[in-house]
């Protein structure tokens, strides 16, 4: 029975199209995008804007219903946003402004009744604040904290809710060059310690080879998978082979323009 | 290239905070007390006081303007007498009603309009059509179908309220982020719960500012309602004292009403929704 599960991806994304309207045009943001992702990957999403990963990451939430094909979160279809995909978005706004740091955390523990009290629900909630370092600014409210730590605490708030898969909408790219540096380690320190299965979108390549352990390459306009790729061993992004990666993906993205230079 | 190279590079020691002076003094005691947004409004609401004072002893006819102090007095006089608490008091109740049934219809329209377009629509229209009405154009209306009495005036309060509460609560709630919505949404929030814990405290500030003038829109409303009758079983409100007491040529009983339902006013506007603002909106860094 286990054997069975291990060997199911926890989620399928099989051939899904995923098209939106905007008021003049329909648009079309991927098309027919295949890709499994294991238990305990660090799975990133990477393209340049436009290639529609952000969208293929808010379909996996439940979000937006693919057009064509299928999300399938352990075995069964993805069909509308739940607390088992928690999300960390970009905007430093996700945090509630009228919940302190530790309620934004308890917040969806008791609403989703994972907590059965709120004496529960806080002591997993300043687990994980402790886990993220802001165990000094629990009793903050959000517009108190640097955006850096607001970060933080969307990722404790998403880790606390141990959902199947977190999910990560460019988190860090609102960030400073330096702290963005430090939350990728910090993320990944997380992950040494839980194993939790994350889908990470970006467009920066150098943090999709040190984040990642597998890296979904997107082609714009609309989103088609070009590679799916492993990345080099944790913290070896700096080494030759992680250069090299970086490179070749360089040229995988870039390999479009440089053919339409061409034909001028 | 090499000029570049060839420049030395420079370290220096950083020195300690203490080895140049000032980094932190307190303020001195007027700025402090400057500060202090009350006593800034005491310090206008003296001024104003004052030049009424004076402009009424300057014109000197007791008819027309009465002067501060003698306002004051008949004040004192009516709530000595126990009159004025009294006819405040109704006042006060008949508002509470007519507040608080207007806040609840204002919160059913704008529940049913976020989840429903036709919802929508329908207070849109509403609103367009309502909002613009001043209430006390409906209290003879008001008088034909619920009788002189308490019915009527909660009829026009609801009026003058709900639909200033509503068009607020709804814009807020169109306001909402979007990625509040979603953070919403992702923990499976909906329907209600959604609107409770999601909606209402995001919306917060317009709800508030919605709040604030329904009230004063139902002060207004109740007062001049009261002008036209005031005397439900000789139990009427501020606006009925105002009226007896012209009627008598009593004119600094009427600035006495006056200036009480001035108070109430300020009383509400910064104390009550003060301290709501600054446990909220403030708190929570909606508002500055």
């Amino acid at each position: 029975m286990t054997a069975s599960i291990e060997s199911q991806p926890l989620l399928q994304v099989e051939g899904v199209t995923l098209q939106y309207k905007t008021r003049q045009h329909l648009i079309t943001a991927t098309y027919r995008v295949d890709f499994n992702v294991l238990q305990s990957d660090r799975f990133v999403l990477l393209g340049p804007s436009g290639c529609g990963k952000s969208t293929l990451l808010k379909s996996i939430g439940g979000y937006l219903r693919p057009t064509e094909g299928e999300i399938r979160l352990k075995g069964r279809p993805v069909l509308k946003p739940g607390p088992d995909r928690m999300m960390v978005f970009q905007e430093f706004d996700q945090l509630l402004p009228w919940k302190t740091v530790v309620q934004n955390v308890m917040f969806p523990l008791r609403k989703t009744g994972r907590a059965k009290n709120d004496a529960d629900a806080r002591a997993k909630a300043m687990a994980y604040i402790e886990k993220v370092n802001l165990t000094k600014f629990a009793d903050s409210y959000p517009h108190m904290l640097s955006g850096g730590m607001k970060q933080r605490v969307a990722i404790a708030r998403g880790m606390a809710m141990e959902p199947d898969i977190l999910l990560m909408d460019e988190p860090f790219a609102a960030l400073d060059a330096l702290t963005r540096v430090r939350m990728q380690d910090e993320l990944l320190g997380l992950w040494d310690e839980v194993k939790f299965t994350v889908i990470f979108v970006t467009h920066s390549i150098d943090e999709a080879v040190k984040i990642g352990n597998r890296i979904l390459l997107l082609s714009p306009h609309p989103g088609q998978v070009k590679a799916e790729l492993n990345s080099v061993p944790r913290g070896e992004s700096g080494s030759a082979r992680g250069v090299e990666l970086q490179r070749n993906i360089h040229d995988m993205l870039f390999a479009d323009e440089a053919k339409e230079d061409d034909h001028v | 290239m090499s000029e570049v190279t060839s420049r030395p590079e420079i370290y220096r020691e950083i020195m300690g905070a203490e080895r140049f002076g000032i980094v932190q003094k307190p303020l001195t005691v007027f700025e402090t007390l400057y500060n202090q947004g009350w006593l800034r409004k005491l310090f206008v609401l003296i001024v104003l006081a004052a030049l009424w004072e004076f402009y009424a002893r300057w014109l000197n006819n007791e008819l027309l303007v009465p002067t501060f102090s003698a306002t004051v007095q008949a004040m004192a006089r009516g709530i000595a007498s126990g009159l004025l608490i009294l006819r405040a008091l109704a006042s006060i109740k008949v508002l509470l009603i007519g507040y608080a049934t207007g806040v609840a219809v204002a919160a059913i329209l704008t529940f049913v309009a976020v989840n429903t377009r036709i919802g929508t629509d329908f207070l849109e229209t509403m609103t367009a059509m309502f909002n613009p009405l001043p209430a006390i154009a409906l209290l003879p209306l008001a008088m034909i179908w619920f009788g002189l009495g308490v019915g009527s005036l909660v009829f026009v309060l609801v009026h003058s309220v709900l639909w200033a509460v509503a068009l607020n609560t709804h814009a807020g709630f169109r306001g909402v982020s979007n990625t509040h919505r979603m953070v919403g949404q992702n923990y499976g929030l909906g329907g209600i719960r959604f609107a409770a814990s999601i909606l209402i405290p995001a919306a917060f500030p317009s709800i508030l500012a919605g709040l604030k003038i329904g009230w004063a829109f139902a002060w207004r409303t109740l007062i001049a309602a009261e002008l036209v009758f005031g005397a439900t079983s000789g139990n009427g409100g501020l606006g009925w004292f105002i009226f007896e007491a012209k009627n008598q040529l009593e004119i600094p009983d009427v600035f006495a009403g006056l200036l009480t339902i001035i108070l109430i006013g300020l009383f509400v506007e910064n104390v009550i929704f003060r301290l709501i603002e600054a446990l909220t909106v403030q708190r929570w860094g909606m508002q500055s």
